[in-house]
């Protein structure tokens, strides 16, 4: 038994699949590349995989995470070869190795997301009236926002203040802005950006509040350090 | 030729990846090198279309033509409805995001009656006008193909042609005829009149109906001698010969049937009849056991599939049934590879076979003993004795098995409330078999889920003569069932009478109810299988704006002298056949299956010559 961790991109169309979806096709993938995965015992076993975290509908993603385990070593870079040749367009591995197999599990070590950030503009702005309507959003004491539990059927107030790490203003024009914004994901905390631009659109009204195109950069962890690792890195994984 | 940007318009509904296509397997052509473009349309979403073993096939054919390019329809929910019409998004096939306006042909396949406002729409959304006498060079042809279509008339004003039978070779000659047709720059006409030549091929606005005062048919005559007068239905003879794919589709989202699906065989042998599926896809002809083989091979490795599945009317008649299971189960269960066995019969499926199957995944037990005593299975010649079904039950449980599901049709010929006493009764024995079997050899959490459905007659059915039980019978019927299953471990499921009602109303209907189906679409009426979109209202507007009285449809009974809408097609079974089988039927005599003795049905006269391979 072992274990390899893979990154892959999501794009294209394949960015309106679910996770539930994205999770079938990737094991018909590994089925149809006679990639020698796993199975889980018991009644209804299932092919071993395990991703870091569910990507919304409509995100597109050059940072997603799976580990998978294999009955039997083999070559990894015939294995990705294999799998990239059966992928459907759209999604596409751009990373892998073998991890240990004792290694902490991805939705475990995942700590902050970033993200690239596509607004448009319905009254236009200069770019410092925008840098200051940021600033000033990012200095408020606490940002809450009613989070709605489905188990519960009873919606309670979060701060999401501390969950945002940053966010930058990249590109603006007339029409269009662009933002970067490093937010808290993984199983403690997690904030979607499209939850962080809802509030943001409460304080300036010069946007479409109907446009928000989110796109995935990168997953960290930290290492022992504290410091921010993709978890590929040689330090966590 | 410019393909449709969806993106912004699928971040507004909901499951926006059935509209992306994209698909493993899917087809992927360079339209410059394409020389017919044909649209394969399923007038529902995605999700059930995608499912339909069919359009795999004719998919996979007509594809493996160089020159012909045929790519996927399927009706937007009404979400994305509206929003392709705000947005002036025309309807748009799935490969490559085409308007279907450029495409060659428009085709629908026609699985369900309560589908037909969907293809109005669809042809409206495609900018395509809705009747063919308005239709002009620049449009595609709009046809249609499919079970449904054996009586076509309906949608006689809607489509410019139709295709009877098996599509197999026939869709293949169209294509050939098109290319022809094309390279000589004829006229729409001429091509109508070029291909209502082929076998199968019918032009609706090529014959005249005529009608008598009380409304039957009076006659249906071809305009000119040169066209047919009967249209014989299409077969292919030999299933190992013919094309089946070797590869499939691989959907992106979840979808009803989501696996990999081999046909074993084509027909049926038994003759239920109250069964239309049982009479237009006769003679049965089977695929051997090592192509079957062969093709769930090539499908499991080529789609990555999880599951297999054994396609046909009743899958434990494959001659080699326990062969076959044994092998697949042998080859496929170490890969986790599920094996699900639709259609089961109870009188001929040994339990180790169902036991075998049961490693790889657990199912409910499904039976479809459909009349609820053996006078009335008797009737409608389901040759399933409440013994068969009582043995299999006990076993099942003793084997661990705690969910069975038990269908029915209620309104059937000659049902009397002892019938439908029938219908408890077995379901509490279900219970009591149960019961009977010690507790640590039993299974937990019994559930007896008994399902009715109102009985439609359909065409070319021993019963397609008869009456539809009224409504208020049906609710009736339903609401005393009700009353008699009250045991805590059963479910009584029913289907609601309406849609039944206007089933029996289109799948019996002639021209003049095309007009009806039409004025509902024009109403709103879209989804109409779809419980909470059927708008019954409406289509009840529609029938009385159009001069139309279902009941003369639906609840009517016909003499043997009457002229049918599609007595003119041929589907080899003959009428004096179906009159016996009514007769045989209302003196509850029950006619052995095929292989047991020939009933003489027709088939070999015209489509087979000699000896029904079926008997075999």
């Amino acid at each position: 038994m072992c274990k390899i961790r893979i990154r892959f991109k999501k794009n294209g169309y394949m960015i309106f699949t679910s996770h539930l979806d994205l999770m079938r096709i990737i094991e018909r993938t590994l089925r149809r590349a006679r990639v020698p995965i796993s199975f889980s015992q018991g009644f209804n076993p299932h092919a071993k995989m395990s991703f870091a975290t569910a990507l919304a509908l409509g995100v597109s993603s050059d940072g997603e995470y799976m580990d998978i385990e294999l009955d039997e070593k083999v070559d990894l870079d015939n294995l990705a070869k294999r799998i990239s040749k059966e992928l459907p367009e759209g999604i596409e591995i751009i990373q892998y190795k073998y991890i240990d197999k004792k290694a902490k599990s991805l939705m475990s070590i995942i700590k902050y997301s970033s993200y690239v950030i596509n607004l448009k503009l319905e009254k236009k702005i200069s770019e410092e009236e925008l840098r200051g309507n940021i600033e000033e959003f990012l200095k408020e004491d606490e940002i809450i926002i009613e989070k709605y539990s489905k188990k519960k059927n009873k919606t309670r107030k979060v701060d999401i203040k501390p969950m945002i790490k940053s966010i930058e203003l990249v590109n603006i024009d007339d029409e269009n802005v662009l933002l970067k914004a490093l937010l808290a994901a993984g199983s403690e905390q997690n904030i979607k950006p499209e939850a962080v631009m809802e509030k943001m659109f409460e304080k300036m009204d010069f946007f479409n509040k109907e446009y928000v195109r989110v796109h995935r950069l990168e997953l960290y962890a930290l290492n022992k350090k504290d410091k921010m690792v993709t978890p590929l890195d040689d330090s966590i994984a | 030729m410019k393909s449709i940007d969806l993106k912004d318009i699928l971040y507004k509904v909901e499951k926006p990846a059935r509209y992306i296509g994209n698909e493993i397997n899917s087809a992927k052509k360079n339209l410059d090198e394409v020389n017919v473009r044909f649209g394969f349309a399923f007038p529902d979403v995605y999700e059930v279309g995608m499912s339909h073993l069919g359009m795999h096939i004719l998919y996979h054919i007509l594809n493996a033509e160089k020159d012909v390019y045929c790519e996927r329809i399927f009706a937007p929910w009404v979400d994305m409805e509206e929003e392709m019409r705000k947005n002036n998004v025309p309807l748009f096939t799935l490969e490559t995001h085409s308007p279907v306006k450029e495409l060659d042909f428009f085709s629908f396949t026609l699985q369900y009656e309560l589908s037909y406002t969907n293809i109005l729409n669809m042809i409206e959304l495609g900018n395509v006008p809705i009747r063919s006498k308005d239709r002009t060079e620049e449009d595609p042809f709009v046809v249609a193909g499919g079970p449904c279509a054996y009586n076509p008339e309906p949608l006689a004003e809607v489509i410019d042609f139709f295709m009877l039978g098996e599509g197999e070779e026939q869709i293949v000659q169209v294509m050939n005829l098109y290319k022809e047709w094309k390279k000589q720059g004829k006229s729409r006409n001429e091509f109508l009149e070029m291909v209502c030549e082929i076998k199968g091929i019918y032009v609706p606005s090529f014959y005249d109906v005529k009608y008598n005062e009380d409304n039957t048919i009076k006659s249906f005559e071809p305009k000119k001698d040169s066209y047919p007068r009967r249209i014989t239905k299409a077969i292919v003879d030999d299933l190992d010969s013919v094309n089946y794919p070797d590869s499939v589709m691989v959907p992106n989202i979840d979808i009803v049937h989501n696996r990999a699906m081999v046909e074993i065989f084509r027909g049926c042998i038994r003759g239920c009849r109250f069964c239309q599926a049982g009479v237009i896809y006769r003679p049965v002809r089977e695929r051997s056991l090592e192509k079957v083989e062969k093709i769930a091979e090539d499908l499991l490795k080529s789609s990555g599939f999880e599951e297999l599945s054994l396609a046909s009317l009743s899958t434990s008649d494959y001659s080699k049934i326990e062969d076959l299971v044994n092998i697949l189960v042998g080859k496929y269960s170490g890969e986790r590879i599920g094996l699900s066995l639709p259609s089961l019969r109870l009188d001929k499926f040994p339990i180790e076979v169902i036991e075998e199957i049961q490693k790889v995944r657990k199912t409910g037990l499904t039976f479809a003993p459909e009349a609820g005593t053996q006078r009335l299975r008797d009737v409608i010649n389901k040759g399933i004795t409440e013994e068969d079904l009582t043995k299999t039950v006990k076993e099942a449980f003793e084997l661990g098995w705690t969910t069975v599901k038990l269908y029915f049709m209620i309104g059937l010929p000659t049902e009397t409330y002892e019938d439908l006493d029938g219908i408890a009764d077995l379901a509490n024995k279900v219970v009591d078999i149960y019961y009977s079997i010690p507790k640590e050899k039993r299974g937990r959490g019994l559930k007896v889920t008994v399902s009715t459905s109102c009985f439609v007659p359909k065409p070319f059915t021993p019963f397609q003569w008869y009456e539809q039980d009224y409504r208020d019978e049906f609710i009736e019927k339903q609401n005393y069932l009700k009353s008699k299953l009250k045991n805590r471990n059963i479910k009584y499921n029913y289907h609601e009478s309406k849609t039944s009602f206007l089933e029996a109303v289109v799948a019996r209907g002639d021209r003049r109810v095309g007009e009806t189906i039409i004025k509902a679409w024009e109403l709103g009426c879209t989804f109409d299988g779809w419980g909470e979109k059927f708008k019954y209202d409406k289509w009840l507007e529609a029938l009385e704006s159009t001069n139309v009285d279902p009941h003369f449809y639906a609840n009517r009974k016909r003499e043997y002298t009457e002229v049918l809408p599609w007595d003119f097609v041929n589907v080899g079974v003959t009428k004096d056949f179906l009159q016996r089988e009514n007769e045989r039927a209302l003196s509850e005599k029950i006619t052995p299956n095929c292989r047991m003795s020939c009933a003489a049905c027709g088939i070999t006269d015209d489509f087979i010559g000699g000896d029904c391979k079926c008997v075999r």
